[in-house]
């Protein structure tokens, strides 16, 4: 079979000392995190879902197993996400870093954590579609960028009902507008961005495969 | 002609007539330009796909009065359309609905044209039938939030958030995406009811247009 078609399946399953190391990597992050973070109560808001993620992924170990590649992607994704967590996004000092380094007029580091999530999550995305739904050529490409987008949107709107109910404050921390009345659809766009380049970059690299014929 | 060709004729004459119709005077000429390119394309692709790739009538037929109502809104401009602002008087509402209600429309009316679209080319199957719809949905909202904002910038850019026909709510995309969201769940909660409806007692089943 060509490499583009195919499926990443249970021959890529992470051995165990790889999932292993993932696992204490991403424990040691979250107990640096949990410790005297910036703001508690905001750290556990962002918290709630990256606690239900990684208890997804330990329930459905078995019955879906991801590739190595997937397992690795996802823990530097959920390490990115901890670090914003325990600075809180708009004060992470690599942010501010980059912020004096490119002269640019906010912190970035949740824009560039909004571009992780597409460019990161979108192949472990991927993966669910071939192999739950079958999905070849061009719609195993197409729907992992969609769902991207559609969950950046999703998390928008979600953010936007928290800012609203819990409160306005802790909202607009939480959201990290940074007053940004654009705030929304440059996120929404950040991952949708990073998703189209890692599916070009699969695709190039399927097509590259298989012209040369190696896997 | 066979009768699927008359309605696919009829609705395409329906549609080019309202344009026609909306194209004369429209409330703001640029606005009325930026939001019609896209339903022309749109409409161009599917005449071009016709033969080749034929949807259902039940799927044209939605998306006719999804650009319909969309023709009407760009006529306008969205924030003034009178079936909004007499909705907006008779319910008491703080801002013309109207928007928000095509956003609802786009999921609703949509999502099953997109339904059959993954079924019939990406052999798509089971739960994900529904699923995948919905998401498609929900992340053309977002990409339509997004070149939004784009035009908004270029083309206005002192306006702001007013040029979208937020009309001062900073929170307009988010519940625009919803209000697609929401429909598009409506439709497919709706055609799971049908189909399963049709299986257990296809006796008293309505006789909806819609694939099994």
């Amino acid at each position: 079979m060509a490499a583009g078609a195919r499926k990443p399946g249970d021959q890529d399953a992470p051995p165990r000392r790889l999932a292993l190391g993932l696992a204490l990597w991403y424990a040691a992050v979250w107990v640096w995190g949990a410790i005297d973070p910036n703001d508690r109560q905001d750290w556990l808001l962002e918290n709630l879902l990256a606690i239900a993620a990684v208890a997804g992924l330990w329930l459905t170990r078995r019955r879906f197993a991801f590739s190595s590649a997937s397992y690795v992607l996802i823990t530097a994704f959920l390490t990115l996400h901890a670090i914003g967590a325990h600075y809180t996004y708009a004060e992470v000092p690599f942010g501010f870093w980059l912020k004096d380094w490119l002269g640019l007029s906010r912190n970035p580091f949740d824009r560039l954590v909004h571009f992780g999530f597409g460019a990161l999550l979108v192949y472990p995305l991927r993966e669910i579609h071939v192999r739950l739904a079958g999905v070849q050529g061009f719609w195993s490409y197409y729907f992992p960028a969609s769902s991207i987008l559609a969950l950046s949107g999703l998390f928008e709107i979600i953010e936007a009902i928290v800012a609203i109910l819990v409160s306005p404050e802790l909202g607009t921390l939480y959201l990290g507008t940074q007053g940004d009345e654009w705030d929304a659809q440059k996120d929404m766009a950040a991952a949708f961005t990073g998703a189209v380049l890692t599916m070009a970059w699969v695709r190039l690299r399927a097509a590259a495969g298989r012209s040369t014929g190696s896997p | 002609m066979s009768r699927n060709h008359r309605v696919s004729l009829a609705l395409l004459v329906w549609y080019v007539a309202v344009s026609v119709w909306t194209a004369r005077q429209p409330a703001d000429p640029q606005f009325w330009l930026l939001a019609s390119i896209l339903p022309a394309v749109f409409v161009v692709v599917l005449i071009a796909t016709y033969r080749r790739f034929p949807l259902s009538q039940t799927s044209y037929a939605l998306i006719t009065v999804f650009l319909t109502l969309h023709t009407v809104g760009v006529h306008y401009t969205y924030a003034e359309v009178p079936a909004g602002a007499w909705l907006q008087q008779a319910m008491h509402f703080n801002r013309n609905h109207f928007d928000r209600l095509v956003h609802f429309s786009f999921g609703f009316l949509f999502a099953y044209p997109l339904e059959e679209l993954f079924r019939l080319t990406g052999g798509i199957r089971g739960w994900l039938l529904y699923y995948l719809p919905v998401m498609t949905v929900l992340g053309l909202s977002g990409l339509w939030e997004i070149i939004e904002s784009w035009v908004a910038r270029m083309v206005h850019p002192e306006l702001g958030v007013t040029y979208l026909g937020s009309q001062g709510d900073i929170w307009d995309a988010q519940k625009d995406m919803a209000a697609a969201l929401y429909g598009a769940l409506l439709c497919m909660g709706v055609l799971a009811v049908l189909r399963v409806w049709r299986r257990l007692r296809p006796e008293l089943a309505p006789d909806v247009m819609v694939a099994d």
